[in-house]
């Protein structure tokens, strides 16, 4: 069994309770358009031009199959549109310039890196989170994986946006340890706006969720000027009231560091320049979902 | 004489709470730290609490050897006295105590070993494979404060002339009648500093200010021959054995602070002489006076915690003061948690690198390796940079003997190329193995000649008073002490295992780069066709840090290797217990500037790794548990450390579950089989605009290896490596 993965990372302190090792997985079913990991949408391979890296050594030149890679007046130019991401210029380039982002690996070789900071999970409560990207993409590998955890005593966390049938994706998540997910709009235009789909399905599995007897967080990233008004955080959170088994429902600002990302990868990014919103500004949001009677935090 | 004394600084009128002192005293401290800068430059060393000397003090030794130098017992204690004789006083009226530094004796000498006692064969050993030997260095060892406590200067005067009738060698003669004019030198510079502090008091216009000489005037007088009684007195005992130590020869490490003060503590506190903010003002005072390096919290002899109230008070001091401390909690299974959480809470809210944590179970185990047992091994407290010490016990050369392995690595390869026709990583490790043999040969053979002479060179006439051995027996230390740990620490281990990885896996396991190619690019630093393009695969090979990975594999068979000779070294010399460590202190950029470009990418003359830590880089995440699990591995477990230095963003731990986190990573790094964990709270954008311009950050404070020091006060060169440091977890937000 194997699977597309961006990259894992470990002492990863933001993914959960305790110190984790997160699994990037890659390939996503939404199209947020403030996503900070655009790396992660795209389920095949990726390739990352980080020209300031560039030694002008021009290996890329003589490896690429494509001809994407030239050299033009004595500097290393790119081409994405002749690129077929068959990866051999990122196999040459040490110093960084072309990074190839996902890997198919075996549950095997996950494990191998997943069972070294065991330590560190067991003293903290902390685990394996499986993140994205979309886990619900790769179903059958994300279930492997958290099988292979299990069998090591290891908890798992999955993130997701919940965006499948429940009935398809009740058997993963029932064997999580903890669920975060993300309720991002209330009103299912905006939604389908910023996303790209509707978030009805979302809705339906949020409702049915406290049938699993699973732990879980709800996640709302604040976005300046798509998610931030007060009408949706108190609709989500009035949303939230009667959910049983929610553990905290938790506001995100707005993370900005997706920009070199985006420029690697030659995307246009359309929240690029903006700032997340003032720490004030967050706690008005918080005192708002608070109002609605639920366990509530805002990360800054 | 010269006095740097600062009464008459206030009104009459004013009033001053403890709290208002602590701020105007710390302000005093940034503004000697600017002019230390100013006057002194760049310094890669700890804070030791210094002053500048006042410009018409200038001290003359009086040589006693043809070389222009002074050596031996005749030479220090002569020498010694007379600088007490002439040294002037630094009294502050808003302090609790007095008596600050200027310098030690050791640096303003011309040479520091005694040319009658040549060691020209091993030199040749320690240049060629850039040893720092230890030959002729002093002071890492811990005294017992104790046993000053309960004998005060004119009880230890009693026992040096009780001894002196019992011991009547020549050489015994020498060491009574040198240390006796040693302590009544001493006695009689308290005394002096007694009156003149009455005078000052008379003098002083506040009343407060004047209340507080008047008291200080007094604990001088009475601490000069009795023991002390109360905490101030105590302190002001301590604060003044830092002073004649550091004074004679940098001196040596404090002990377990909260333990040695309690029982003075509890005492004022029974009597109602003090309350809990009087004893905090003494402590910060303390750390005012000195950085001297202490242990808090741990097991006792039965394993119970042995943090109390005034382990608490200690923390809360430390913060008060905000300055460079060295504080390092114990970590231990019977661990008192809630200490523990208020100790990692300091070490996040005050960001000045303390308190540093070492991991007691992996200490002890250890040393009980090398035949001690466990109530001993208990006692062997966090005492240096990297280093334990049992106060009063032994005797260590703790981190003054270091051999640059990166160095053994670049003769064995050259060797290796030079006469093998078909090199191989296996040839080039029999090599290494041949070489780094020879060094820790030759290094043991420099220990035993160090304790043979330096007695002759620079006896250590301030430790020896709290030593047991020496004045019972006579002897110096170097000669008496009932133990005799001898630390061996390796450096550059990363440098090593990085480039023996990335040969096997560049040159055997995928035919990317011939040892032919490798060589060149190595004698051109990097700098013939394609070199920047080879060094950066050479970088990018598995690296040590990597997790599982072929440096680490390397690095675990370096460290067995160089763990096994030195241990094989205590068969060679009966009564001497080696002890293998890693660490570098801040010579990574010294030993670096010795070693040409190695195999791993580095080039000519940049620094090695630091400590036990990995290459900058190491992985991309630069995830902690990787390197810690990598300095785990690479432990050699028989009581001295392999430290962990780690850099944290202050947002790690910004709130109570951030906290509970690092509580919990901070006891997995000790319980994983790490000794010493050194943490810096820097935030990466802080740290760099204060590398653009240090003077705008004055109480910066970094824990740059085992020691913190003000940012602003350090070499560029050093800057620069913390900033390395920093950014390699911390990310440069690039790719």
């Amino acid at each position: 069994m194997d699977g597309m993965i961006t990259e894992i990372e470990r002492f990863a302190l933001n993914d959960g309770p305790g110190i984790r090792t997160t699994i990037f997985f890659k390939g996503c079913d939404m199209r947020c358009a403030w996503c900070h990991n655009p790396e992660t949408i795209h389920g095949g391979r990726d390739l990352h031009d980080y020209a300031r890296n560039c030694i002008r050594c021009y290996k890329c030149v003589y490896a690429c199959p494509s001809k994407a890679h030239k050299r033009i007046d004595g500097e290393h130019r790119f081409f994405p549109n002749l690129c077929i991401k068959c990866g051999k210029c990122a196999q040459v380039c040490y110093a960084g310039a072309m990074v190839m982002s996902g890997e198919r690996m075996t549950v095997e070789s996950v494990m191998a890196q997943v069972v070294q900071d065991k330590p560190y999970y067991d003293d903290s409560r902390g685990g394996v989170t499986l993140s994205g990207g979309e886990v619900l993409c790769q179903q059958a590998f994300a279930m492997a994986i958290t099988d292979a955890c299990h069998a090591q005593g290891i908890r798992v966390g999955l993130e997701t946006n919940l965006n499948k049938p429940f009935d398809d994706i009740a058997p993963l998540l029932s064997k999580a340890d903890l669920i975060m997910c993300d309720l991002k709009l209330m009103d299912s235009e905006a939604h389908r706006k910023w996303t790209g789909t509707g978030n009805e399905t979302v809705l339906d599995n949020l409702r049915r969720l406290d049938s699993l007897n699973v732990p879980y967080i709800v996640r709302t990233p604040v976005v300046p000027g798509a998610t931030d008004s007060d009408e949706n955080i108190a609709a989500i959170a009035a949303f939230l009231k009667p959910c049983r088994n929610l553990t905290y429902y938790e506001l995100l600002n707005f993370n900005p560091l997706g920009q070199p990302k985006y420029e690697s990868l030659s995307l246009p990014n359309a929240f690029a320049g903006v700032k997340p919103l003032p720490k004030a500004r967050m706690q008005e949001l918080l005192a708002l979902a608070r109002e609605a009677g639920i366990q509530a935090r805002a990360d800054a | 004489m010269d006095h740097i004394v600062m009464i008459n600084e206030f009104p009459a009128e004013e009033e001053f709470t403890y709290d208002k002192r602590i701020r105007l005293l710390k302000q005093r401290k940034l503004a000697q730290t600017k002019e230390k800068i100013e006057r002194e430059g760049g310094l890669d060393e700890d804070d030791y609490g210094r002053v500048v000397a006042p410009d018409a003090f200038v001290f003359e030794p009086d040589p006693n050897h043809a070389d222009g130098s002074y050596y031996g017992y005749e030479g220090w204690a002569h020498n010694y006295a007379k600088l007490l004789g002439e040294h002037p006083l630094y009294c502050d009226p808003l302090d609790a105590f007095v008596g600050r530094g200027f310098f030690f004796m050791t640096r303003r000498k011309s040479s520091l070993w005694n040319p009658d006692h040549p060691y020209t064969e091993l030199k040749a050993a320690f240049d060629e494979y850039n040893i720092i030997c230890g030959i002729g260095s002093d002071g890492h060892f811990t005294p017992d404060l104790r046993m000053g406590f309960d004998m005060g200067w004119g009880g230890i005067l009693e026992k040096l002339r009780k001894f002196q009738q019992v011991n009547t060698t020549p050489e015994n003669r020498l060491f009574y009648r040198s240390e006796i004019q040693v302590v009544e030198a001493i006695i009689a510079f308290l005394k002096r500093v007694s009156e003149e502090i009455a005078g000052y008091a008379e003098r002083e216009r506040n009343p407060c200010l004047r209340e507080n000489l008047k008291e200080m005037s007094r604990v001088n007088l009475k601490i000069a021959t009795e023991r002390p009684g109360t905490l101030r007195e105590c302190i002001q005992w301590m604060c003044w054995f830092s002073f004649f130590s550091r004074l004679y020869n940098r001196g040596p490490s404090g002990g377990q602070l909260d333990e040695l003060l309690r029982p003075f503590y509890e005492r004022d506190i029974a009597a109602g002489l003090i309350d809990d903010e009087t004893a905090k003002f003494y402590i910060a005072c303390l750390f005012l006076n000195d950085t001297r390096y202490y242990q808090l919290a741990g097991p006792d002899e039965d394993g119970r915690d042995m943090a109390s109230p005034i382990s608490y008070l200690i923390l809360e001091a430390a913060d008060w003061i905000n300055i460079a401390c060295n504080l390092t909690v114990r970590v231990h299974d019977n661990m008192n948690e809630d200490f523990f959480r208020t100790a990692v809470r300091f070490l996040f809210t005050n960001k000045n690198g303390w308190p540093r944590f070492s991991g007691d179970n992996s200490l002890v185990n250890g040393f009980m390796r090398c035949g001690y047992d466990q109530t001993l091994a208990r006692k062997r407290l966090a005492a240096g940079c990297s280093w334990m010490s049992i106060p009063g016990m032994e005797y260590t050369l703790n981190d003054l003997v270091k051999i640059n392995t990166a160095k053994v690595f670049e003769v064995a390869f050259r060797e290796m190329t030079e006469q093998e026709e078909e090199p191989s990583t296996d040839k080039l490790w029999q090599r290494f193995e041949k070489h780094l043999t020879r060094a820790v040969h030759t290094t043991a053979a420099g220990i035993r000649f160090h304790l043979d002479w330096q007695d002759q060179n620079e006896p250590e006439l301030i430790c020896n008073l709290l030593s047991q051995g020496p004045v019972e027996t006579g002897l110096d230390v170097t000669k008496s002490a009932r133990y005799f740990n001898m630390c061996m620490d390796g450096a550059g281990i990363a440098t090593v295992a990085d480039s023996f990885a990335a040969c096997e896996q560049r040159i055997e396991k995928e035919h990317k780069l011939t040892w032919k190619a490798l060589t060149r690019q190595l004698e051109l630093n990097w700098n013939d066709i394609d070199g920047e393009y080879l060094r950066q695969m050479m970088l990018h090979s598995e690296r040590f840090g990597g997790g599982d990975s072929l440096g680490d594999r390397w690095a675990v068979r370096v460290n067995n290797l160089f763990t096994n000779l030195v241990r094989e070294e205590c068969l060679r010399y009966p009564g001497l217990n080696f002890i293998p460590g890693w660490f570098s202190w801040a010579n990574t950029l010294e030993f670096g500037s010795r070693v040409r470009a190695t195999p791993n990418g580095r080039r000519n003359g940049e620094a090695i790794n630091h400590g036990a830590n990995p290459t900058s880089g190491f992985r991309k995440d630069g995830a902690v548990t990787a390197m810690c699990n990598s300095i785990a591995s690479v432990q050699p477990f028989y009581g001295n450390c392999a430290p962990v230095q780690l850099e944290l963003d202050p947002g790690i731990a910004g709130n109570e579950e951030g906290v509970e986190k690092m509580v919990s990573m901070i006891r997995t790094i000790l319980e994983t089989g790490n000794t010493l964990l050194n943490i810096n709270i820097i935030d990466k954008h802080k740290i760099l605009q204060a590398h653009k311009d240090p003077s705008k950050y004055p109480d910066l404070v970094v824990r740059v290896t085992g020691f913190t020091a003000y940012f602003a006060m350090l070499s560029p060169e050093f800057r620069q490596l913390v900033v390395d440091r920093v950014l390699a977890v911390n990310g440069d937000d690039v790719a």
